[in-house]
């Protein structure tokens, strides 16, 4: 457990040295900031754009505010959370550290809970800062904590499969550039791999909706914790660990 | 304390160590030498646990290496052929890291960190980040590092390259002083370094190995046959037939010429010391008797033979320096003339 905890603040301080922790702090908390600013434009104008209808109206902040924002939170993390992985295993391998990790009294799954724990604490980071833009929306009007709450699981929980995925395909390479391209190509796979569903048969169509990573986040910003959608981004955090897991085992044998 | 037994290490068709067997006693160091690519890095990361062998295995105080890889690896040291360092960590910030993933007690950490970087000789270091660290400090640090949590077993892959003589000299002294606590396993195209720091040398070529011996033994053992080097002062007189006249002397030919005087290559039948014969023959003729000296095989010269191709091994007669590829020229003593 020592060893762990060693790990993840060699995590983070290497984030933080370098400047991807900054890029990814700064570029996250514009971007959110703007769709921010965005969601609140259209809640206003949704509430106070209808003079005719007897004045304003009470709009319901969670459902007209936060979740459209938290939606594009998740599109923004896209984008995003593959620059926090692209150098975790490359970079090692590239320089030779790897070995001493591997030549060190650590196992396998304590060296890529390290790394997972590590982009995770800075990934928390990154959303904790969000918490001000909310904590704004409880000065002024009256937001549910409910759907709040349950909105930033959700993004826990698919920030941390897209981490998983990020970690397992830099395992792959020494070169950090194409491990950041390739997950996000894989995770944008994900994203709209309902896309080609409407054509084909309704079978078809039910799994890759399934698979769509960004169809099980809505339910948890509408305040919704369904055992389907935790179920899933579980076993995809768990799949992306395994095949790291895997990877590294197989980077053993072919040396 | 190492034992390893019929290791085998193959890429494909590519076999990179073959069924290499060795062991390595308490306090023992062990010279590993090969020519590149000959298997010295691949056996040394197989003994360390970061890569799996595909048949045999590997012992590390009794614990297997691949069976019970944690507790092998509590107990190895590893300086691998590049040092691992971070360079956005400083040198203290580095080893302290190293400490904890290598399970040593909070309250020692402090304390053998010190120990580990007054040995490696880069306190004025500590505060320095790794990257900016010159070439010979990395390496030093790297040392460090595999030195920290006392582990009983070294392995260090080309410990020198890369440093200066004077680090050299010094590295070489850490690593002989260390060895009464440690057992070292070192690799290294350095010859003199085999026979300057180590009781035993492997030599390994293509993945197999050629000899295991001590420096000395192997010197010996690969001399079968001698040659001496004559410098006489013979007014003229040709004395090769005269030389070629005593029993034992295989050839004689004219090494050099300096200074009006003749040196003669004397090479001798196997297991033949006719130095006294030689002496007594060239004191008869009444010559002058300027020089008179053994050569010894240099470890450069059993390095070749044993891993060049004519597999010398089988031939009766190893000849100094005759079997050495094209261009290599001999070794010659350090010794001063006249």
């Amino acid at each position: 457990m020592g060893n762990i905890l060693a790990l993840v603040q060699k995590e983070v301080r290497g984030y933080f040295v370098s400047p991807i922790a900054y890029v990814l702090l700064v570029f996250f908390t514009l971007l959110f900031g703007w769709f921010y600013i965005a969601s609140l434009n259209l809640m206003l104008q949704l509430s106070g754009g209808n003079f005719g209808m007897g004045g304003p109206q009470v709009v319901n902040v969670n459902e007209f505010m936060i979740r459209p924002l938290f939606g594009n939170t998740a599109v923004i993390l896209l984008f995003l959370l593959p620059m926090l992985t692209m150098r975790s295993y490359a970079e090692e391998k590239r320089s030779g550290t790897i070995e001493l990790l591997l030549t060190s009294p650590l196992s396998d799954f304590q060296i890529i809970m390290g790394k997972f724990l590590g982009a995770l604490a800075l990934y928390t980071l990154m959303l904790a800062l969000t918490g001000i833009h909310i904590a704004m929306l409880f000065q002024y009007g009256e937001p549910e904590w409910g759907p709040i709450l349950t909105g930033y699981l959700g993004l826990i929980l698919m920030g941390s499969s897209f981490i998983s995925i990020g970690l397992a395909i830099s395992s792959m390479t020494k070169n950090q550039i194409v491990a950041g391209v390739a997950t996000f190509a894989v995770l944008l796979l994900f994203w709209i791999i309902n896309w080609i569903g409407d054509a084909s048969g309704s079978t078809a169509q039910s799994v890759l909706a399934y698979l769509s990573i960004l169809e099980h986040f809505d339910d948890f910003s509408k305040g919704v914790i369904d055992t389907k959608h935790l179920t899933y981004y579980l076993s995809f955090i768990g799949l992306g660990l395994f095949l790291t897991a895997k990877s590294m085992d197989t980077a053993r044998w072919n040396g | 304390m190492v034992e390893v037994q019929h290791l085998t290490k193959r890429y494909g068709s590519f076999t990179a160590v073959d069924d290499l067997s060795f062991q390595v006693e308490r306090g023992e160091i062990l010279g590993f030498l090969g020519p590149n690519g000959a298997g010295k890095t691949t056996t040394m990361r197989i003994l360390t646990g970061y890569q799996p062998a595909s048949e045999g295995s590997a012992r590390i105080g009794g614990f297997d290496v691949f069976e019970q890889p944690i507790e092998a690896k509590r107990r190895t040291g590893y300086l691998p052929e590049t040092p691992p360092l971070y360079p956005e960590m400083t040198v203290f910030e580095y080893l302290h890291f190293v400490a904890r993933i290598n399970d040593v007690a909070p309250g020692n950490r402090t304390s053998q960190i010190g120990a580990a970087m007054e040995r490696t000789n880069i306190t004025d270091m500590t505060d320095r980040y790794c990257g900016k660290l010159s070439k010979g400090y990395r390496q030093r640090v790297g040392l460090a590092q595999a030195l920290l949590h006392n582990p009983e077993v070294l392995i260090l892959d080309e410990p020198t390259a890369g440093l200066d003589p004077r680090q050299i000299i010094e590295t070489r002294r850490l690593i002989t002083e260390l060895a009464g606590d440690h057992t070292i396993i070192l690799s290294t195209h350095i010859l003199p370094e085999v026979s300057q720091t180590c009781q035993r040398v492997v030599i390994i070529n293509r993945g197999k190995v050629v000899a295991v011996d001590s420096p000395d033994n192997l010197t010996a053992r690969l001399q079968g046959s001698q040659s001496l080097y004559l410098k006489i002062d013979t007014n003229g007189v040709d004395p090769v037939p005269t030389l070629q006249g005593i029993p034992g002397v295989v050839n004689v030919s004219s090494a050099d010429y300096r200074e009006g005087l003749s040196g003669f290559q004397v090479e001798l039948a196997p297991n033949s010391d006719v130095r006294r014969e030689v002496a007594r023959t060239v004191v008869t003729n009444g010559w002058g008797l300027l020089e008179l000296r053994a050569q010894q095989m240099s470890l450069e010269d059993i390095f070749l033979q044993l891993t060049t191709e004519e597999e010398p091994e089988h031939e009766d007669v190893p000849q100094p320096g005759a079997s050495s590829p094209a261009g290599y020229e001999k070794p010659t003593e350090e010794r001063i003339d006249g």
